[in-house]
């Protein structure tokens, strides 16, 4: 339950950010990266909602490759 | 991470092992990626990966499950919580209600939500309403719903808390004296809120090897090649394997906000019984919006001894590494993800569930 799953930031409004991952969009809720600068493009981790750690591209695109094998294994 | 998986395993065939190394994971998400990547299979025969505590729906108390039970089905109000809370199971004779799931279908308000925010919505959508927040979770789960209380949420939304930390688990499997594992592969994400430096004990106060991992094979083999390492060389320390994601002291903005809004107890946990300092309860300042404060007349203390788990079911011994889920003697026969007897085969991160869906059939009870 503790998955978090890396998103793009689309647009920053506070402590809100629309965030997207694979042509979904979500508002994220940015209340734990007070300590962060977050700008259009930056990816963060996103658990329940809530982004938990800015992270690179790079970590973005293998947490992404990542989740689509293990809901492949997870639907069968 | 510039290595492959197939280098890091290359890596590992290449250490001169021990007879048998047993290394345990604590975190749901480590298993499941250790599962549908088949890393069990592709390492030397003398490693075996065993589950441990990593899911916090199926450790989460009987007692809980069973007042947030009864507060929905008592009281007029809206129930939210994680849709893994809704099918898992409490011990009650055959005709009573046995789940949130079949509350729901008996006429109770509860809805599956995916994150706090969605609480909060339904609150403000609400304001004559009371909503109870069911909340169970693990630390990167507790500090989204401490950041929700901090930033404020609407006077008519009450949390049932039912927030654990994970190390205080494993602290207490290796101060048992017979902890059934070698080394430890720590959780990614646990770690990204609380920071790697929580899983120092391991090393510092038990000489076991350690690494953070994080959840793709090749952050998962970097872990396992580097405890192995740790393992042979007779040098332990605790490695970060997981260094994009993981920082030193984690999200200190995150961990404020969770020491802002709740306290550490000694909590109960499904067939474990008391973990010393391992349970979040709300703080004083949060009262006003504690659904045990609001509606106290559900903790039934008998349940404290019911609180097992469900009959002819393994769980407890599975939750604790002792063993694999396929050596619970109902594994596919009693228990299977369609009809769940207990809360591992329930939770998308319980090592049963897992393993069932990771194709795993046969039973192996010795
Ligand atoms: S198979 Fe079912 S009963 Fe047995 S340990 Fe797993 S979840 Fe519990
Ligand atoms: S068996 Fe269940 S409780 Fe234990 S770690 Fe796995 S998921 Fe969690």
């Amino acid at each position: 339950m503790c998955l978090a799953i890396p998103m793009k930031v689309m647009e920053v409004d506070g402590f809100e950010a629309r965030c997207e991952a694979k042509g979904v969009e979500r508002q994220v809720n940015l209340f734990m990266m007070q300590d962060e600068t977050l700008e259009t493009g930056d990816f963060v981790m996103v658990h329940v909602g809530y982004a938990i750690q800015k992270v690179t591209p790079q970590e973005a695109q293998s947490a992404w490759e990542l989740f689509d094998q293990v809901l492949e294994a997870m639907d069968r | 991470m510039t290595r492959t998986a197939s280098e890091w395993l290359d890596r590992i065939r290449h250490i001169d092992l021990p007879e048998r190394v047993k290394i345990m994971n604590v975190c749901g998400g480590h298993e499941r990626s250790i599962s549908s990547a088949g890393i069990r299979g592709a390492l030397p025969d003398q490693v075996e990966l065993i589950p441990g505590p990593g899911c916090p729906v199926c450790i989460c108390p009987e007692e809980d499950v069973y007042e947030a039970i009864h507060i929905a089905l008592g009281e007029d109000v809206t129930l939210v919580t994680f849709g893994d809370m809704l099918r898992v199971p409490v011990n009650v004779p055959r005709r009573e209600i046995r789940s949130l799931e079949q509350a729901k279908a008996a006429g109770a308000d509860i809805r599956p939500i995916a994150s706090p925010i969605e609480a909060r919505a339904i609150a403000l959508q609400n304001p004559d309403r009371d909503v109870v927040f069911f909340a169970a979770g693990f630390e990167t789960t507790m500090a989204p719903v401490a950041a929700m209380l901090c930033e404020g949420v609407p006077d008519n939304l009450y949390v049932l808390l039912s927030g654990r930390l994970t190390w205080p688990a494993v602290a207490m499997l290796l101060e048992s004296g017979d902890p059934g594992f070698d080394a430890l592969i720590a959780p990614g994400h646990v770690s990204t809120v609380m920071g790697p430096e929580e899983w120092e004990f391991v090393v510092n106060d038990h000489q076991l090897p350690a690494a953070v991992s994080g959840f793709t094979s090749e952050s998962l083999l970097a872990g396992m090649y580097s405890v192995l390492r740790q393992l042979t060389d007779g040098t332990p320390f605790l490695d970060n394997c997981y260094p994009d994601v993981v920082r030193p002291q984690g999200n200190r903005n995150a961990r404020k906000h969770l020491d802002q809004a709740f306290e550490v107890y000694d909590a109960t946990w499904r067939g474990i019984g008391i973990i010393p300092g391992s349970g979040y309860g709300l703080r004083e300042a949060f009262a006003s919006n504690d659904a045990r404060v609001r509606y106290p007349g559900y903790s039934d203390e008998s349940r404290k001894r019911v609180g097992e788990m469900p009959q002819g079911c393994d769980c407890a011994s599975v939750v604790l590494g002792k063993i694999y889920p396929n050596q619970c003697r109902i594994y596919g026969i009693a228990c299977t993800p369609r009809s769940p007897v207990g809360p591992c085969m329930v939770s998308e991160e319980g090592a049963c569930r897992i393993w069932w869906a990771s194709g795993v059939r046969d039973q192996d009870v010795a």
